[in-house]
This record gives C-alpha cells, sequence and structure tokens, in this order.
C-alpha cells in the first residue's frame, strides 16, 4: 500500500465495501431491470388504450425516480469513497487504467437521470410516443451504464495478457469473462427489477392486478431462468486459478468455506423467485405484496452470493495477476524483498517513527499495510485469533515463509499475497504479531 | 528534515495531456456546482421562506420547491465527474488526504442520503395545506454538511506538512481537518457562496416568469450573502499559506488577476442588485448583477484551482508534468457519446419545455 491506512477496528475496513456495495449493486441492477420493465409495459399499455394502467405506470415511474436517486445514486457515490479509502493504491491504478470507461459511463447516467426527470416532471406536457421513446431510451441508457461498468468489474477478475502487456483500456475491457458476465448481470437485472415491480403491482386496483402481475412473473421467471445458464457460462470463464479456488475451498470449517456455503445457498435461494411467481402468474389476484418482497430478498442474497465469490475468486488480488489485494503491485513484491518495504514506502515509515521507531513500531507498520486490507488484530479475519497458538518464533517463521513465491512453499498463496518485505522485516512484523497477545 | 510522505503517482500515464483534463476538471466542476447552488442553496432559500410563512412565502416555496430534488439528483450526479477527475490527475493528495479523515469523509455518503429524504419530505409537503419547514431546514443543513466534508477532504489534501500529524492525532481517521486555519473560512466562503448564487438563479428565474416577489426576494439573498463575503472571503484570504498568499497579492500572477477581477466583479454585482431589489424597480435590471454574478463566480472556480496547483506546486507536484499517452480510440467512444447525449438531452428539452405562451405569468 502507496497510501496511509484506514485502521477500522473489529469490523476492518473491507466490510464498509462490502455493505455499500452489496446495497448499490442491487439498486443499481434493479434498476436496469425495472426500466427495461417500465418501456415494455407502457407499451403495451399504449397499445391497449389501457389509461389505467399508463397512470399507475406513472406512480411506478416516479418510486423509480426516488429510488434511484436517493440510495442509487448516493451509494454509487458511496463505492467511490469506500473504495479509495480501503484501497487507494488499487483505486488509483483502476482510474487510470479505467478513466474514459468512467467517463463515458457517467454520460450514460446523466442520460439515465434525465431522462427519468423528464418523465416525472413533464409527463402532461409528452406526447403518448415521446413518453414511450423516453421510457426506451431511459432503459437503455442504464442498460449501456451495466455494459461499461461491467468491463471494469470483469477486468478485475480476469485482465488477460493482453492488458498486461499493452495498457490499452479496450484490451483490458473486453476481456475473458466480459460477455459472461454482462449476459448474467443483464438476467439478474431483469429478476430483480421484475421482483419490484411485482411489489408494487401486489397493492394494485384487483381489476388492474392481472394486467400488471401476468406479463411482470414472466419477466422474472425469464430472468431467473435465463440466469442459471448464464451463471453457468460465466463460471466456465473464470480463469483456471479462480475456478480452482472456489471449487477447492467447498469443503472444511475455514472462514472461506463457511463463506461459500452462504454464497451456495443464496444462489439456491435465488431460483425461489422463479417458484413464487408462478403465483403471480397464475392466480394474480390474490397475489400479496409480501410474496414479492420476499422474492426479492432472497433474490438479493443469490446476487449478494454470486458477487462474494466473484470477489472471493480473485484472492489474492485486487487486480488479478497485476496487483495483490493490499495495494502492492506483482512487480513490486521482488524489490521490496530484496531492498525491504519500509525504505521504499513513506507511509510505513512516517507510521513508524511516529511510534518511536522501534522493532514493534516497524512490524506493526508494515503489518498495516499489508495485511489490514483484510484482516484486523481482534475482529473479523482476526490476526490476534489466528495466531493465538503461536509462540514469537513461530510468528517470524510463519511470516517468513509468506515471502516465498513457490506455491510449493507457501501454501498460502492460493489465498494471501506474499509477504513483500526483507527477511528483518518479517521478523519485526511476527514479533508485533507475537505482541498482540498480551494487548 | 524528513521527507514528506507524499505518495508515489500510478505507474501508468493519463489518457489524455493534462491540460485537457484539466478543461474537464474545470468544466464539470462548473456544472456540478451550478446544480449544487441550485439544488442546495436553493432548499435552504426555500426552507427559510416556508418558515416565514406568509402567502407569498408560500405561493414562492411551492413554485421553488418542485425543481429541488432534481438539481439535487444533477448535483450529485454532475459532482461524479470532476471526482473522477480530480482523482486521475491530482491521486496522491486526494486519497491521502480522505483516508487520513476517512470518517467524515464517508459520513458524506449519509449526509447526503438523509438530507435527501428530508428534501423529499419537503417538497412533497409543497402541494399540500402544512408546509414542513423543519423538513426543509432539516434537509438544506444536511446538504449543506456534505460541503463541509468534501472541504474538509480537500483542504488537507493541499496540506501534506500536516499529514504526518494529523495521522499521529487520528490513526482510526476520525478527525476533521482542524489544523488547517483555511477549513472554517473556506467552508463558510463556500457555503455562503452557493446560497448567493442560488439567490441570483432564484432572481433570474423571477425575471423571466414576471415573478417579481421571486425576483426581488433572490436580490436581497444575493445582496446579504455577497456582502458578508467581505468577511469570510478576507478571513480565506489571509489564512492561505505563504507561497499562495504571494503569489494571489503579487498582483501580476494569472491566480492574482483571477482574484482581483472575480471580485470585482463580484462586488459590481451587489452595487447593481442592490437598486434592482427595490420596489418599482423593472425586472430586466436583474440581468446585469446576474451576469457579473455569475461572472464572479466562474472567476473563483478558475481562482481555485489556481490556488490548488500554487499550493501543490510549493511540495513539488506539477500536473502539467505528468506523463500521458493519448488514448484516441477511447476518446473518439466518449466524443461519440457524449454527441449522442447532447442530442438526446436538446431533444428532452424541446419535448419538456412549456409552450413559449405559457412562460410569461403574471405573479404578485
Amino acid at each position: 500500500m502507496n497510501h496511509p491506512v484506514w485502521d477500522l477496528p473489529f469490523l476492518g475496513s473491507g466490510w464498509i465495501i462490502g455493505i455499500i456495495s452489496i446495497i448499490h449493486v442491487s439498486i443499481a441492477h434493479l434498476v436496469v431491470g425495472a426500466g427495461i420493465w417500465l418501456a415494455v409495459m407502457e407499451g403495451r399499455a399504449q397499445r391497449a388504450a389501457d389509461g389505467e394502467q399508463q397512470a399507475w405506470l406513472r406512480g411506478r415511474t416516479k418510486a423509480l425516480l426516488w429510488l434511484s436517486s436517493i440510495f442509487g445514486a448516493t451509494t454509487g457515490v458511496g463505492i467511490w469513497v469506500a473504495i479509495g479509502l480501503v484501497n487507494p493504491t488499487a483505486t488509483q491504478h483502476l482510474i487510470r487504467a479505467f478513466v474514459m470507461a468512467w467517463a463515458i459511463e457517467w454520460l450514460l447516467f446523466v442520460g439515465e437521470m434525465a431522462t427519468l426527470i423528464a418523465l416525472v416532471r413533464a409527463y402532461d406536457r409528452l406526447q403518448p410516443r415521446q413518453r414511450l421513446i423516453l421510457y426506451w431510451l431511459y432503459a437503455l441508457c442504464a442498460w449501456l451504464s451495466l455494459v461499461v461498468i461491467n468491463g471494469i468489474v470483469a477486468f478485475m477478475l480476469s485482465p488477460g495478457q493482453g492488458w498486461t502487456t499493452t495498457h490499452a483500456m479496450w484490451d483490458g475491457f473486453f476481456n475473458a469473462t466480459y460477455l459472461p458476465s454482462l449476459l448474467l448481470r443483464t438476467f439478474v437485472a431483469l429478476a430483480l427489477g421484475g421482483l419490484w415491480a411485482l411489489a408494487a403491482g401486489g397493492t394494485a386496483d384487483p381489476a388492474l392486478k392481472p394486467r400488471i402481475l401476468r406479463p411482470t412473473a414472466l419477466l422474472v421467471l425469464a430472468g431467473v431462468l435465463l440466469t442459471v445458464p448464464a451463471g453457468w457460462y460465466y463460471f466456465q470463464s473464470f480463469p483456471p486459478a479462480a475456478r480452482e479456488l472456489v471449487l477447492g475451498n467447498l469443503k472444511g470449517t475455514t472462514g472461506l468455506a463457511q463463506g461459500f456455503r452462504w454464497a451456495l445457498l443464496g444462489l439456491g435461494a435465488y431460483l425461489l423467485p422463479g417458484l413464487l411467481v408462478l403465483w403471480a402468474l397464475f392466480a394474480p389476484r390474490s397475489f400479496r405484496r409480501p410474496v414479492a418482497v420476499l422474492g426479492l430478498l432472497l433474490a438479493c442474497w443469490g446476487f449478494g452470493g454470486f458477487e462474494w465469490i466473484r470477489e472471493v475468486a480473485r484472492k489474492p488480488f485486487v487486480i488479478r495477476e497485476v496487483m495483490y489485494s493490499n495495494g502492492i503491485r506483482v512487480d513490486q513484491v521482488a524489490g521490496y524483498q530484496a531492498n525491504g518495504f519500509l525504505p521504499q514506502n513513506a507511509w510505513a515509515r512516517t507510521f513508524a517513527a511516529s511510534k518511536g521507531d522501534t522493532d514493534l513500531a516497524k512490524g506493526e507498520a508494515i503489518l498495516r499495510s499489508q495485511c489490514l486490507a483484510c484482516h484486523t488484530r481482534d475482529g473479523y479475519r482476526s490476526l490476534k485469533a489466528l495466531t493465538a497458538t503461536n509462540s514469537e518464533e513461530d510468528n517470524v517463521l510463519l511470516i517468513q515463509g509468506l515471502r516465498e513465491l513457490d506455491p510449493a512453499l507457501n501454501p498460502y498463496l492460493d489465498r494471501m499475497p506474499p509477504f513483500a518485505g526483507t527477511e528483518q522485516e518479517a521478523e519485526w512484523v511476527g514479533k508485533y504479531l507475537g505482541s498482540l497477545k498480551a494487548k | 528534515m524528513t521527507p514528506l510522505p507524499i505518495p508515489l503517482p500510478d505507474p501508468l500515464p493519463l489518457p489524455m495531456h493534462p491540460g485537457a483534463l484539466k478543461a474537464l476538471l474545470l468544466v464539470t466542476f462548473t456544472l456540478h456546482l451550478m446544480a449544487v447552488n441550485l439544488g442546495v442553496g436553493g432548499s435552504l432559500i426555500a426552507a427559510v421562506h416556508a418558515l416565514r410563512g406568509k402567502p407569498k412565502d408560500r405561493e414562492l416555496v411551492r413554485r421553488l420547491a418542485p425543481l429541488l430534488p432534481g438539481a439535487v439528483t444533477f448535483a450529485i450526479t454532475l459532482g461524479v465527474a470532476p471526482l473522477l477527475f480530480v482523482q486521475l490527475t491530482y491521486g496522491p493528495f486526494f486519497y491521502t488526504a480522505s483516508v487520513l479523515t476517512a470518517v467524515p469523509w464517508l459520513a458524506l455518503i449519509f449526509l447526503l442520503m438523509a438530507g435527501y429524504v428530508l428534501l423529499y419530505r419537503f417538497v412533497g409537503s409543497a402541494g399540500s395545506e402544512t408546509l414542513h419547514a423543519a423538513s426543509g431546514i432539516g434537509a438544506a443543513l444536511l446538504l449543506l454538511s456534505v460541503g463541509l466534508m468534501l472541504v474538509n477532504v480537500t483542504t488537507l489534501s493541499l496540506r501534506p506538512d500536516l499529514w504526518a500529524a494529523q495521522a499521529a492525532a487520528s490513526p482510526h481517521g476520525l478527525r476533521m481537518n482542524t489544523l488547517d486555519p483555511t477549513l472554517w473560512p473556506r467552508y463558510l466562503h463556500l457555503g455562503v457562496g452557493i446560497v448567493a448564487v442560488a439567490g441570483l438563479l432564484l432572481a433570474g428565474w423571477g425575471a423571466w416568469r414576471s415573478h417579481t416577489y421571486a425576483r426581488q426576494a433572490g436580490l436581497r439573498w444575493f445582496i446579504a450573502t455577497t456582502a458578508s463575503q467581505a468577511a469570510w472571503g478576507t478571513w480565506l484570504l489571509v489564512k492561505q499559506p505563504a507561497p499562495v498568499l504571494d503569489l494571489l497579492l503579487d498582483g501580476r500572477s494569472a491566480a492574482s488577476l483571477s482574484l482581483w477581477i472575480s471580485t470585482a466583479l463580484g462586488a459590481l454585482a451587489l452595487l447593481m442588485a442592490i437598486p434592482a431589489s427595490q420596489d418599482g424597480s423593472r425586472p430586466q435590471a436583474v440581468w446585469a448583477p446576474f451576469g457579473l454574478g455569475l461572472a464572479s463566480t466562474l472567476g473563483m472556480i478558475l481562482l481555485r484551482d489556481q490556488a490548488r496547483d500554487a499550493a501543490l506546486a510549493a511540495f513539488g507536484f506539477h500536473p502539467g508534468a505528468l506523463p500521458y499517452k493519448t488514448d484516441w480510440l477511447s476518446l473518439g467512444v466518449f466524443g461519440l457519446t457524449f454527441l449522442g447525449l447532447a442530442v438526446l438531452l436538446i431533444v428532452v428539452l424541446r419535448w419538456v419545455m412549456p409552450p413559449a405562451a405559457s412562460a410569461k405569468e403574471e405573479a404578485p
């Protein structure tokens, strides 16, 4: 980590990204699906000259604006804030690599907000055909913003040899997981947006309900069912090491295995809304909002599980084969191991100096820079608990062992970055780890 | 002397000339700030008029309120781009400052969300008998506090000499940048400026829609807040670090010219706003202070950038010297998307604008 470290006790800073991201990506995908749903439904209602349904859709348009502007946009900014705090070095690298993609996505976001606000604020002034065009333009802008952001998210899992050689943006953008990820996310968006619409339709007038719920239930069903092959296709596109990491950690009692089990349960739960919507399809008059809300929560759990697996499959990297999760680039490790981490890291030096430059202070400074992106001292992934039975010598040997770059000699290498420092620095970190017992 | 802990820049080159990125930063920041002026400053003005509660105030609030949520939405949307460009060019400074004051920086999101919810509550009440003025005041204060969090990080990013002390005093990122004497004057200068420009926009809207009370009230807001800048602006100026202050006062540099010209334009706008706000003044009298006030704001935006570069130059950072490699393909896609968006916005505006015949309406 080239920057100072945000030392967030107990919870760990990574969870801040996790919590904000789960909320944001759920809303962001939901509004993409809801945008497509609104355009389809408005078109149907106009063709059927169904004024009652159009008036009802107008209300949903307003609700979508509230959802996307209050919670979607703010949590979107929240992700920017959070990733910059938790891993500023990686954020800076991604921005340098993809700034034009983000700029393009920003234009699309402006288009998204402009069309939605125009629909809400000037609904009565618009001709029906203009309204329908705006609904489709909104849906297109929202989906295209997914098309763009998907390239950056997929890049982090599979940047590919092309980009690492050329550093050309489009080489990284159209990477091995790009298309499967886009398909998967599009179908998830349809499912989430449709479930949101079903929740809204659950309280509609009884006479109107069937006209809303039946086509919406079909949309959800399509989204859920199409997610299955898209998910399989996506998983097959994983880099082999990422696939092995997932498949090799499904059993056991490790935190990783427990996490995978929760995520897999979520993937199972994601399918349940496919059954729940049959109620809306075949008995729409008796369908109730809580059923749709339950379906939406289950789908969000499944989607969260998918996102968690994608994040974990990158381990030990934040950008696979390019940068480790602690912000150290792969090409920096040899230099740090040969010449020392502290002499080349201004913020670790500053921290050590603020604590008197003792061996323990230097150890803590290096540990903050290299370990706190994923661990805490005594909370989530507690270093204190993980080394509770170790002697000081064990800890020193452990950290020195983490310097190994050969997977046969360093069994942690598939999920944890190598220690990027000298033997002496590893000893300081080992001693600091030992000192945690007394705290 | 120990070198300052300024992180190394990222090894990847910028995707275009730093000057072009600077232009994008300034253009998008200007658009963002105008939306902030309308959304945040407008919220405060609307909430205060709701508190006054007289019939003409209530009528004004009912006209103004529906514009506010959209303005805040655009303030957020348009704010993402300058946030992106500032991270691209000034990353080592921006990220360091944000981590050192992480908790207030992260709090920005929750303040924004809470402010937004209250704003919708306030705006929702505008159509009913009972105006929720307290919600409006709460929304305006929360949205203004978002500005404080932004100023907090911005000021700290310009003071690498304070970073080590800030980190030692606050290892978990809890503290605000209170070691920096520019924090409070800069925030007051910004916050008061936001309300001033909102007043100008209200006055312009009043003149356009022949709404006398809006025109006069907007100008009075502008006059009161701009006059107070004599205190906040001067306080901010004298608290600048020595290299920046010397540059601003030398009377020759571009930064110094920006300072004096925009101050003069602001003062002239103030002087012309006073007669234009009186009973019996012509609606057209608004446009001179309106134009001068906006020109002053643009000058201040330029000055802000020049002062930033001057502050960082003192620490050896020169954004114009950053390595770059122009990515023409990406620029082309960006350009095409921009053109597409421009066409879309023009079409949407044509569709949603009220017919010209109904644009003018008489009001008290």
